[in-house]
């Protein structure tokens, strides 16, 4: 494919914008304000798939865009570039994050027991229409408990590993300064598992979801459970100039083992193999579909599941949303040279002709284009 | 790590922590009433950036990058001391008020009311935590197989 510059059409550019923007309205502080309060699932989404934590941010380019959710992500991925990288934080560990919601649906009686936490899972899911009858639905106020509950909960691969039940691979050291980083460098095939789970943080939450439901109806090796999920905040540790570490306060996240049962080709013994993923955010979907893929990446295969490079290459949000969109831009000579070649074929009756035929036609033309120039006796 | 310095009469770390975490305009209103008794102050920086987060994958314990975090940032010297502040979020102010008071807190300036601010804020940070985890413990299934 070929492109060649063009001129025209600034006028009209112009005012394509200003409707945009015009049928938008003016932005507020006190807009973004509202989004940001009242859209918390909106604003996590986002903040996941732009891999950047800012909760008023992520409302600006809600409103500037009108939720139109790429162009929000692109417009965050675009400002962060903007801005210094000051530090690498601690590594988070599961285990230290402040849990919301931690549950599992394979381990009845997973150590620090199920905590639902926030979650529409067992409700009926019935439009509130009332409200657009002029009324005002308030929400139920929450019995609290007597007593807290612990924020800091085991993981539960911790458990299942000190039972044998699982792995338990020796994680390599690596300095947080010298962790694989996507934003600085390409991601190539076969990627570090650092590259990998990064990609998945950042990935398409839309694209996971189909590529994983993919492989949960059949198309892939491996259809598994929940081992566990979680929604936490983690504290943001950093180091003041003297060393004294710091949180410099909380993000949210989202993280998700998915497990299953496996049969070892040549010993016959079974074992579970799980696979992993987390967001910034909480996007419940995004991390179920992510942990699905990544297990089934490790075993590899044809399916687009089980393919790496097709799983990661196609959840990539601002890669594919761009290029899909960039379809709509003017094609017009390449459209053109097809639509030549597409009359070419329906002038000679749909015949394939050869190259010598294509040749002598040419130059049958441009004979008698020579002929008509001549001047007449 | 834990870090055993202390600041203020609270363990440093911990002490940053709420500090990073406290009510914007009451910081404020303690750098504000601090600055008199710090006499100049020279500003480093006062800035936003990015602090990349990374995590460990608890399958296979592999650390990845989990994206990225908009802070707030200031360093000031100020009374021979250097104070440091940085914040989550794009507030400059916030962090250049937690700045001002690390630097009056190791200069000895005002160490009663940074101490009762630490102190309430502590307080107030540990008693909202400990009202989402009455609400959370609500949702704990005790569940039964049949």
């Amino acid at each position: 494919m070929t492109y060649v510059a063009s001129r025209g059409g600034e006028a009209a550019i112009e005012q394509a914008e200003r409707l945009f923007r015009a049928e938008l309205g003016p932005i507020t502080p006190r807009q973004v304000d509202t989004i940001r309060q009242t859209l918390p699932w909106l604003i996590d989404r986002v903040m996941g798939e732009a891999s950047l934590h800012d909760r008023d941010l992520a409302a600006l380019a809600l409103a500037q865009t009108g939720g139109e959710l790429y162009e929000a992500v692109l417009l965050l991925r675009a400002w962060r570039t903007t801005q210094p990288r000051l530090a690498v934080a601690e590594v988070v560990h599961l285990d230290q994050t402040f849990a919301h919601r931690r549950i599992s649906a394979a381990f009845k009686d997973l150590p620090g027991g199920q905590i639902l936490g926030p979650t529409l899972d067992y409700s009926h899911r019935l439009l509130a229409t009332d409200v657009l009858d002029g009324q005002t639905v308030t929400p139920p106020a929450v019995e609290s408990a007597d007593m807290p509950g612990a924020a800091l909960l085991p993981a539960l691969t911790d458990w299942q590993k000190a039972q044998g039940l699982i792995d338990d691979p020796t994680p390599a050291s690596v300095a947080p300064d010298d962790i694989p980083d996507l934003t600085r460098e390409p991601l190539l095939f076969p990627a570090a598992r650092a590259h990998r789970l990064q990609s998945l943080a950042r990935g398409d939450t839309g694209g996971m979801l189909a590529l994983g439901y993919s492989a949960q109806r059949g198309y892939a090796a491996a259809h598994p459970t929940v081992n566990e999920l979680r929604l936490a905040e983690a504290e943001v540790r950093v180091r003041h100039p003297d060393g004294t570490p710091f949180s410099v306060g909380r993000v949210r996240l989202s993280s998700c083992e998915m497990v299953s049962k496996t049969t070892n080709p040549d010993t016959k013994a079974e074992y579970l193999k799980l696979g992993f993923t987390a967001t910034l955010g909480w996007n419940e979907v995004k991390v179920i579909a992510g942990s699905t893929l990544d297990l089934n990446m490790q075993t590899g295969g044809a399916r687009p599941a089980t393919n790496e490079e097709f799983v990661l290459s196609h959840v990539e949000p601002v890669e594919a949303s761009g290029f899909c969109i960039h379809l709509k831009l003017p094609h017009y000579v390449t459209f053109q040279s097809a639509l030549d070649a597409l009359r070419g074929i329906r002038r000679d009756g749909g015949q394939v002709r050869s190259a010598d035929e294509v040749m002598e036609e040419a130059e049958a033309r441009t004979a008698a284009a020579r002929n008509t120039m001549e001047p007449a006796q | 790590m834990t870090d055993t310095r202390q600041f203020c009469g609270h363990p440093r770390d911990a002490a940053l922590s709420v500090l990073a975490r406290a009510r914007p305009d009451r910081a404020a209103a303690l750098a504000e009433s601090v600055l008199d008794a710090l006499g100049e102050v020279e500003v480093i920086f006062s800035r936003s950036g990015l602090v990349m987060v990374p995590m460990r994958d608890t399958v296979q314990g592999t650390d990845f990058h989990l994206g990225e975090v908009l802070v707030a940032e200031a360093q000031i010297r100020a009374a021979g001391c250097l104070g440091y502040g940085m914040v989550a979020g794009r507030d400059l102010t916030r962090a250049m008020s937690m700045a001002v008071i690390d630097a009056a807190g190791q200069a000895g300036i005002a160490l009663p009311a940074i101490t009762d601010f630490l102190s309430a804020e502590a307080a107030h940070q540990q008693a909202q935590d400990t009202k989402r985890l009455r609400d959370i413990a609500a949702t704990r299934v005790d569940l039964e197989t049949l």
